[in-house]
């Protein structure tokens, strides 16, 4: 287990060798990057059995006073600032840290990075800048699991940014197009500014503990040296970091634009890395949410709730396939925090691993279907299970799972959400917590009926059946996507399911609330069924509820205007502003202050140099002057 | 007897300077600087100083003299008859006359009582010269080659370096 | 008998002229001879008073008709160099006026 910080080294050391030496290797060193990451997978499953096989007498694990799970930690230090043991000293660790949430995460990213990988041989061939994109997806994955190893905040700070900055990359790979390129530049705007809250967070905890471990900061925070108020910043602090890589409401506007990426980056940001990362950050500080009176995780859940749904409304209507994934991927980030926020950190996680394989298979699909038609708006697919019988399949999986119709994934996990809503927060976060979960099915069916039902357009007949690289890593997909929900139950004996394995404090077995179940249920089949009503049969009509409801779809449609409102904000406030600075930077800093000295030289200079007249005549008189001047000195000296 | 012909040559020798420094004709500013440099010959015989008397007119009457005859016909120059002072003569006048100012009073503050002029004889001349003065001697001959090697190289024509 | 003052005079007046030359005359061949006048003073100035000093140590009283013949020995050093540097201003330049040739200006 302490040799786990291997598994980033592997991808982390592909990067720059595909870079360096890509074009000398076959397939331009992409095997470099899928063999990295298979190590990697294959480190997830030693690391996963260590774990099982360890206990506190195992070194470096101890039983966490804070969550009660068996905790491994492996530190090393980096450097010292000072002489060690001088008061001031600081020492600055990185290490890795290991408990039931990151053996989660690591599969679930080791597994999705892999699978996008295989997928990307085939979608990304002959692309000019195949061996780069290889690269810089390493170099994402590598950083997703520093992330999700680190033990400390600086640690976890670094691989932050650099998923920023791999991101930022891989949604502008195609940068000859305008369009990428702002995206990008969103992307990476939009995020920095919760990172900025996540940075004074992390320096707030660290003044206040004296050091970026994360066990300690959790140590003071149960034993009560960080006091109320700290822990309560320092907790909204870091969720404004997490707000802004996992898009939560009002920093959701970056993910939709992302879509200008390569497809199965999209895949891996929404399913497996960037996005995860917020609610990983979540969890993984959870003590310090939960501190005291837990009253940060309301604003949580609130924010979560919020995105939910309104990123579930615009999901109905959009019209871009792409763009509907995405909405529906900020919904049900909005669901896991809103899950965290409820105390169900087990329900969460779940939903992590659960969507992020869901999500992950509907990109790939979607990508599939994108490769074969190039057309990415629903309006022009139509009836396509026809030409991509298998693609069609998964997608369906994918769907039905999001959708959260039983047996599948998505439904046990958005169950053990409802479950732990109902639990914890009133009733209105469950009416409209499970609004949202039928408005996730409504979506989903509305996204798969019209791509893959009704008549096939003419102009898609030609589409066929993507190549075989591109068809396995969705067909595994779709088995997990199938049979994930299958670990959350009991399995009498030696399993207690997943309530047993990642949980906060309180280890519970699987349960299911007969209510709850029954009314998701009804509302994901019956949405599905209206569905199929609306776009397949066209046995309903949407014309009068069209009709009557204008003014709200005209607002859904146009996303509630946050892009609007955003840009009106720039142009007038920010831009207004910049301006002002910079005129003063120019006309005070720059002809005042940095010129203004060197202006006086040069005009001193200019006085002063007339004397260089280069005539040695000149020089001659000035010769003689002085020494007139001289023998007046020495007279005077004399007398 | 001895003030006459101190003041004449006296005169000679201001006059012939003067001239070098006020003649429009480069020809006759050096007829001039001849004419002062043989003056100042006679006035170190007033001094009782034959053997310098001797060189002064052998070395600057003969070879300098001679040698700037050369630089003046060298570089024949078109403007040679009808040579200008430069543009801040007035002011090179201002500093000479300030300069004499100076030097003179403190010529005649220091003087000197002493009337009493002595001779040198060509033997103790030369005896000084090759015992007490033999490492300043050697030097000035030593000087005197690497001048002639200087002058060599830097008026040899670009032609003949390749 | 003529006192010493004089030919300290006499000299003193033949440099100013010659340093007057220098500073104001725009041909080098002139700056030269102007330079020789200038030198003469000096000689004039050290033979003057090796003539009306005692000698005392191991200097005799004519020491300073010696220093004048180095003063002399180095003049003819200098005229045939100054003549070399004009040969070669003259050739690269084309003339010999020193107030048209101000490379050093700024």
């Amino acid at each position: 287990m302490e040799w786990a910080w291997l598994i980033p080294i592997f991808s982390f050391a592909a990067a720059p060798l595909i870079v360096l030496f890509g074009k000398y290797l076959p397939s331009k060193g992409a095997f470099l990057s899928i063999l990295a990451i298979v190590a990697g997978f294959g480190g997830f499953w030693v690391v996963l059995i260590s774990w099982m096989g360890a206990d506190p007498s195992t070194s470096g694990c101890f039983t966490s006073e804070n969550t009660h799970l068996l905790t491994c930690d492996y530190e090393r230090s980096w450097f010292n600032a000072g002489r060690i043991g001088d008061v001031g000293s600081v020492t600055l660790n990185w290490g890795i840290l290991i408990d039931p949430l990151t053996i989660a995460v690591l599969g679930l990213v080791t597994f999705v990075a892999m699978m996008v990988q295989i997928y990307s041989l085939a979608y990304m061939k002959g692309d000019p800048r195949f061996g780069w994109y290889f690269a810089i997806h390493s170099m994402f994955a590598a950083a997703m699991l520093t992330l999700v190893l680190a033990d400390n905040f600086l640690l976890l700070y670094v691989a932050w940014e650099l998923v920023g900055i791999c991101s930022y990359l891989l949604i502008g790979f195609w940068h000859e197009r305008a369009a990428a390129r702002e995206a990008a530049k969103k992307a990476f705007i939009v995020t920095r500014i919760g990172d900025v809250g996540l940075l004074i967070g992390i320096l707030l905890i660290y003044r206040e503990v004296g050091t970026f471990s994360m066990l300690d900061a959790f140590e003071a925070v149960r034993t009560g040296a960080m006091s109320e108020g700290v822990t309560t910043a320092a907790a909204i602090l870091l969720f404004l970091g997490a707000m802004g890589k996992s898009a939560q409401i009002p920093f959701h506007v970056w993910l939709p634009d992302a879509m200008e990426g390569p497809t199965p980056v999209s895949a891996l940001i929404h399913a497996a890395t960037m996005v995860i990362a917020g609610v990983f950050l979540v969890a993984r500080t959870f003590p310090i949410f939960e501190a005291y009176d837990a009253d940060p995780l309301l604003i949580v859940s609130i924010v979560g709730l919020v995105t939910a749904l309104v990123a579930a409304t615009i999901a109905l209507v959009a019209t871009d396939l792409k763009r509907i994934l995405a909405y529906s991927t900020i919904s049900h980030l909005g669901l896991m925090m809103l899950s965290l926020g409820a105390f169900g950190y087990t329900a969460a996680i779940f939903h992590m691993m659960a969507h992020g394989f869901s999500k992950a298979l509907l990109f790939l699909g979607a990508g599939s279907v994108l490769h074969s038609t190039e057309f990415q708006e629903t309006g022009e697919m139509g009836g396509l299970r026809k030409v991509m019988p298998i693609t069609a399949i998964v997608f369906s999986i994918g769907a039905l799972s999001l959708g959260g119709i039983p047996i599948l994934a998505g439904f046990w996990s958005k169950d053990e959400i409802l479950v732990a809503v109902s639990d914890n927060r009133n009733v209105t976060f469950i009416v409209l917590t499970l609004f949202t979960a039928m408005l996730s099915a409504l979506y989903m069916a509305r996204a798969m009926f019209l791509v893959f039902f009704g008549p096939l357009k003419s102009q898609n007949e030609h589409a066929h059946e993507s190549p075989g690289a591109m068809v396995v890593p969705m067909i595994l997909l779709g088995v997990l996507a199938l049979g994930f929900g299958l670990i959350s139950f009991n399995w009498p004996g030696s399993y207690g399911g997943i309530g047993t394995f990642v949980y906060f404090k309180h280890a519970h077995d699987f349960h299911f609330e007969i209510w709850l179940g029954a009314v998701s249920i009804v509302l994901a089949v019956g949405a599905f069924i209206a569905a199929y009503l609306i776009y397949v049969k066209r046995s309903v009509s949407l014309e009068n509820t069209r009709s009557n409801f204008f003014g709200i779809l005209k607002v859904i449609e146009n996303k509630y205007y946050f892009d609007e409102v955003y840009q009106w904000t720039i142009d007038r406030v920010v831009l207004v502003f910049s301006r002002s600075i910079a005129f003063f930077d120019r006309a005070i800093v720059n002809d005042i202050i940095v010129n203004g000295p060197a202006d006086v030289t040069r005009k001193l200079g200019i006085a002063i140099r007339v004397h260089v007249t280069g005539h040695v005549y000149t020089y001659t008189l000035a010769m003689a002057i002085g020494s007139i001047g001289m023998a007046i000195f020495v007279w005077l000296r004399v007398a | 007897m001895a003030w006459i012909v101190f003041i004449a040559l006296a005169v000679l020798t201001i006059g012939g300077a003067l001239g070098v420094v006020v003649t429009r004709n480069v020809v006759h500013a050096a007829l001039a600087l001849l004419v002062s440099l043989i003056a100042v010959a006679g006035v170190y015989l007033v001094l009782f100083a034959e053997f310098l008397a001797l060189v002064q007119v052998l070395i600057y009457g003969g070879a300098i003299i001679i040698v700037l005859m050369f630089a003046i016909m060298l570089t024949r120059s078109a403007d040679y008859p009808r040579i200008t002072d430069n543009k801040q003569w007035p002011l090179a006048a201002l500093a000479s006359l300030a300069f004499l100012g100076v030097l003179a009073p403190s010529f005649v503050i220091d003087r000197v009582e002493n009337t009493q002029s002595q001779n040198a004889s060509f033997e103790g001349i030369g005896e000084s010269l090759f015992t007490t003065w033999a490492v300043p001697f050697e030097i000035a001959s030593l000087v005197l080659l690497v001048a002639l090697i200087g002058a060599i190289i830097i008026a040899r024509s670009d032609e003949e370096e390749g | 008998m003529v006192d010493l003052v004089w030919f300290q005079l006499l000299s003193a007046v033949l440099f100013v002229i010659g340093l007057y030359g220098v500073m104001s005359r725009r041909s080098a061949v002139l700056i030269v001879m102007s330079i020789e006048l200038m030198l003469n003073a000096v000689n004039i100035n050290l033979i003057a008073a090796a003539s009306h000093m005692e000698g005392t140590g191991k200097f005799s009283n004519f020491d300073g008709q010696l220093i004048a013949i180095f003063i002399i020995t180095v003049a003819a050093a200098e005229v045939g160099l100054a003549l070399a540097v004009i040969l070669r201003m003259y050739r690269n330049k084309s003339t010999v006026n020193v107030d048209e040739i101000n490379l050093m200006k700024w």
